[in-house]
């Protein structure tokens, strides 16, 4: 340690050295506990001896060479102190020079571009490329060739790369706008097709071909027309006739609806027969205490009966008996059959009939389930779990036909009408709004500040 | 007996049908996603005929799609989206979580979003396709733009709908290509013919709406985008066929017009140009300035016979048209405040009328009520204090009733305060033989040129009166049957006669067109036809005999109820008679 100590005594006892920078450090080398180190090996030297104040002034001695261009302490004192005359001498003068000569004081460089100059003594390293060129030759030869090229009209081949490639598709990059954005641009969306350049395999293959929409998908689900026109009678003003036969039709689904709820109620009702009357009651309360024989005794009779028939055999003679009457109504039957045939030649006229008659009906029937068929179309199919139910009919009773468009007061909803004619054309299904099943039972507190007042 | 055994319900229509939930599945998608999807690539659930055989022998109610179908799904880039956002979603409620405001507003600027311009292609290949279905989106978009901005649905679909909705109404004024038009209870029918096509479609009152709760709004709102975007295509193409600018321009010089002292006071600016667009009152700017109109007449080509009364046919119609187009042209309408505007204006200024109305009303009226040259000011009030001597004072029923009767109609029906005539559908076609209201005779008999009957002196000599309707009554009849199938059915009828009755002879009637020598001549004509007529019924086989005698049956059946229901109205119109003369004399 004595050593370090001297080393920066002799750094320090310098002649003439003044240090760039405050040492703030040297109270802290005493500081701080001593470290017992055996200096018999040299490497300890190495290791534990302080150099630190040493590098410091080389690097206070380099950094005064570069920062002011030699040592502070060698510098003469006009450079270094000037005597402190106040600033508003120095303030004064430039304005007046400005206001005469403008120019001069332009050509002046500013303050901040001296502060930035470079003034170290060291000179910057010198730049061999700024004077000559590595490879100028074979370059020059490049550059002869390709301008040779571009006179003939054949582009390098990067250039060519670079045109070969699509174009980038910057719109879908940039922000799409929402669909219902209200200044939305619109363009000719049929006109002069876009034709696809690509090549139409390497577009299969990489996915990016649309594909094809199935032409069965372009037929609508119904034959219906999209706006269907009300009745005449549902005019602001309508015709008495027209007007009572909406009513009348108003009024037929009203019965209907009515007719269906008395149905319903009907079948909930009470029956008279099934309420318990005294006589019921009893019967129910002795039931099984009086003893029934009647049953019994049929169904014992019934058994023998069944037992006895099976018991019997049958003789040879009636056997022979059995096959010959089999063999004589067979060939009975053949005859009446051969009889029945000869029959019908006279019966030629009214067999036609019958066959005209069945044909007519067949006939009907075609026409009949084409009709349906034909009529199904414009149907609305059942698409889900719930069935389609139209929509009430728009009626105004004859006390609110209005006089004048003025006092007139809509009837029913667009909204709904559009709605339900959408649910009629099926193209979209029935459905009902899904209800708030709760999941928890609700738990009812009282709160504790309530409770006190109560 | 070798091969492997088949297996139930691996074959057939069991394979051809996927189940709802199991499409979802397959596709990765919620419900709600799914159900987005089906919408916009027009894929629509389909009822299996076999139901138990495609459920695997379940008969529970299940909503199927065709396998192909889904199939189809499989491969659009739109459900690639609905992922994305799927995931950007989960993303952001994990940043709000969070707190992470610059995590919330990174992901808000990537929103993913998706176009559906691919799918409209891909759906309607032509132009014609999708014009043919823009009857539902019309329809849509018109209900949507008058949604108030409650929060129901999105704010700027509403606007988009507005938009929209203003630029057809001006594409359809400027083509004059509207038709028909109906005062339901519900709301307006119209009907317009665009490029050959007839498309109707409905709008909703003003202020009408109470949100019905059983209607799923998602729903409608993903019809709506997909219509949206449809519809500004469609604009887009006519607005190219009529030469138009496309985002709508006003003429400039309408434009220097329409410029308004206080328009700050009635629209926000981005507003306004909307506005006065909606109020229709002037034309639009065209992309290569041409004269107004400019005439397109048919290419006249050499024909002979049977073509050339085609041609002329076809001609008189096109002539009848230009002249339906022209219907108010050069009149000078004003519009009271309790009038529906809008609709009045885009009728008015379909058929070439010009129209005005109070400023403080809306935006764009471009002349007073004091300008003296109006002929027509439309009131919906029982009287009027003060009134111009040089114009008409109607109801408004009296521009409907005119468009559909392709002809301006007398005006004295419609004066302030009368009771109105019933306004008729004109969406209902009668075939001949079907019942058709007094009303509508009348107002045939008016389009064949006829004067009307004068009905002012009902009160006076009622009989007289009925007489002359009977007349009226006679005369339709007699035109109508000026058709060989009447006379046919005539003569039957007095066939039928003969038979039941003992031969009776009847003075004959002079008619007036038959007293001259060329009524004579066309009696005589009249009479050959119907020998010829019955001569051939002589020869008709049996089997057609049959048909025809089917065919005349049921044509007597719906005369019988003709006129039993023309019966009934005179009954009704005779008690309600009595009734307002019984009202009279207690007045009295």
């Amino acid at each position: 340690m004595a050593a370090v100590k001297r080393l920066k005594r002799v750094a320090a006892a310098q002649p003439g050295f003044i240090s760039f920078k405050s040492s703030a450090g040297s109270d802290d080398l005493n500081s701080g506990q001593r470290k017992r180190v055996n200096k018999n090996k040299k490497k300890n030297w190495n290791k534990h001896s302080d150099i630190q104040d040493v590098e410091e002034f080389l690097d206070d001695v380099r950094l005064q060479e570069r920062a002011t261009g030699g040592l502070i302490s060698e510098k003469p004192d006009d450079s270094l102190f000037f005597v402190d005359i106040g600033e508003q001498r120095k303030y004064v003068q430039p304005e007046v020079q400005e206001g005469k000569k403008g120019k001069k004081s332009k050509s002046r460089p500013l303050r901040i571009d001296l502060i930035l100059q470079h003034d170290s003594l060291v000179p910057p390293p010198k730049d061999i490329l700024a004077h000559q060129q590595p490879n100028a030759k074979k370059l020059r030869r490049i550059a002869e060739n390709a301008a040779k090229l571009a006179a003939m009209g054949v582009l390098p081949r990067r250039q060519k790369r670079l045109l070969n490639r699509r174009p980038a598709i910057t719109a879908s990059k940039s922000k799409t706008a929402a669909n219902n954005f209200p200044d939305r641009p619109y363009y000719d969306l049929w006109g002069g097709d876009a034709k696809e350049t690509a090549d139409p395999y390497y577009l299969e293959q990489t996915g990016k071909k649309r594909v094809k929409r199935p032409e069965k998908l372009n037929s609508k689900p119904s034959v219906l027309p999209a706006v269907e026109v009300i009745a005449p009678g549902g005019s602001y003003n309508p015709d008495f006739f027209s007007h009572q036969a909406l009513l009348l039709e108003a009024h037929e689904v009203e019965v209907k609806r009515e007719r269906a709820e008395l149905r319903i109620e009907r079948q909930l009702a009470v029956n008279r027969d099934d309420t318990a009357t005294e006589e019921t009651v009893f019967q129910e309360l002795v039931e099984g205490l009086v003893e029934e024989e009647e049953d019994e005794d049929e169904e014992e009779e019934d058994v023998s009966i069944r037992g006895g028939l099976q018991q019997e055999k049958k003789t040879e003679k009636e056997r022979r008996r059995e096959r010959a009457d089999k063999i004589k109504s067979q060939q009975k039957q053949a005859a009446r059959v051969f009889t029945d045939k000869k029959q019908q030649l006279f019966q030629l006229r009214s067999i036609q009939a019958t066959l005209k008659r069945g044909e007519q009906q067949t006939r009907e029937r075609v026409a009949q389930r084409k009709a349906n068929q034909e009529a199904e179309k414009s149907m609305p199919r059942r698409l889900g779990r719930l069935r389609f139910q139209a929509q009430d009919l728009e009626v105004q009773l004859s006390d609110e036909i209005p006089g004048s468009l003025r006092t007139l007061k809509p009837e029913g909803s667009v909204l709904k009408d559009r709605f339900k004619s959408m649910q009629k054309r099926n193209m979209i299904e029935p459905r009902e709004r899904a209800k708030f099943k709760r999941r928890h039972k609700v738990k009812y507190v009282e709160k504790r500040a309530f409770r006190e007042i109560t | 007996m070798g091969g492997l055994q088949k297996k139930k319900y691996e074959r057939g229509s069991a394979t051809n049908y996927i189940t709802r939930n199991k499409a979802r599945k397959k596709l990765q998608l919620s419900l709600a996603d799914f159900r987005r999807l089906c919408i916009l690539k027009g894929i629509y659930p389909h009822e299996p005929k076999h139901k138990k055989k495609v459920n695997k022998g379940s008969t529970a109610p299940r909503t199927f799609y065709l396998f192909k179908d889904i199939r189809f799904l499989l491969h659009e880039p739109i459900v690639r989206k609905f992922r994305e956002y799927k995931v950007f979603v989960r993303k952001l409620r994990k940043a709000y979580g969070k707190a992470e405001w610059t995590g919330v507003e990174r992901l808000r600027d990537n929103k993913p979003g998706y176009k559906l311009d691919h799918i409209i292609k891909e759906r309607y290949p032509t132009f014609i396709d999708a014009l043919r279905d823009i009857d539902d989106a019309l329809s849509m978009c018109f209900l949507f733009s008058t949604f108030a901005r409650t929060g129901k649905c999105h704010v700027q679909t509403i606007t988009l709908c507005r938009r929209l909705t203003v630029e057809w109404m001006n594409y359809v004024v400027t083509s004059r290509s509207l038709r028909k038009v109906f005062l339901s209870i519900k709301g307006i029918y119209y009907q317009a013919e665009v490029l050959g096509q007839l498309i109707t479609w409905l709008v909703p009152y003003q202020f009408a709406h109470d949100h019905p709760t059983d209607v799923d709004y998602r729903v409608m709102a993903t019809f709506t985008e997909m219509y949206t975007t449809l519809f500004g295509f469609i604009n887009f193409r006519l607005y190219q066929t009529l030469n138009l600018v496309y985002p709508p321009k006003l003429d400039s010089k309408a434009e220097s017009e329409l410029k308004a002292e206080h328009e700050e006071d009635y629209a926000m600016d981005s507003e306004s140009y909307l506005e006065k667009l909606s109020a229709l009152s002037a034309s639009l700017a065209r992309v290569v300035a041409t004269a107004e109109e400019e005439e397109n007449q048919l290419d006249l080509f050499p024909t002979e016979g049977e073509d050339q009364e085609n041609m002329q046919a076809r001609e008189k119609e096109q002539k009848e048209q230009e002249a339906q187009k022209r219907l108010f042209e050069g009149l000078k309408f004003f519009l009271n405040r309790e009038v529906p505007r809008e609709s009045l204006a885009f009728i008015l200024r379909c058929f070439g009328a010009e129209v005005s109305w109070d400023k403080s009303l809306c935006i764009g009226g471009t002349y007073e009520v004091t300008d003296e040259t109006i002929t027509h000011q439309i009131v919906d009030r029982p009287d009027m204090d003060k009134q111009y001597i040089n114009r008409y004072y109607i109801q408004p029923q009296w521009v409907f009733d005119s468009v559909n009767a392709q002809m301006r109609l007398p005006v004295e029906d419609y004066f302030l305060g009368t009771t109105l005539p019933p306004h008729l559908s004109p969406f209902v076609e009668e075939k001949d033989g079907d019942y058709v209201p007094p009303e509508k005779l009348k107002l045939m008999a008016l389009q064949r040129g006829e004067k009307p009957v004068q009905e002012d002196e009902e009160e006076e000599d009622e009989e007289e009166e009925e007489e002359d309707d009977d007349e009226e009554e006679d005369d339709d009849v007699d035109d109508e049957e000026l058709t060989e199938e009447k006379n046919l059915k005539k003569l039957e009828g007095t066939r039928a006669q003969g038979k039941t009755l003992a031969v009776k002879v009847t003075p004959g009637k002079v008619k007036p067109w038959e007293t001259g020598s060329v009524g004579n001549k066309v009696r005589l004509e009249q009479e050959e036809k119907a020998e010829e007529k019955r001569l051939a019924i002589m020869m008709m086989k049996k089997k057609e005999k049959y048909l025809y005698d089917k065919i005349m049956f049921g044509k007597k059946r719906t005369t019988r109820e003709v006129n039993k229901l023309t019966a009934k109205r005179k009954a009704h119109e005779d008690a309600s008679k009595a009734q307002k003369k019984q009202k009279k004399a207690k007045k009295q």
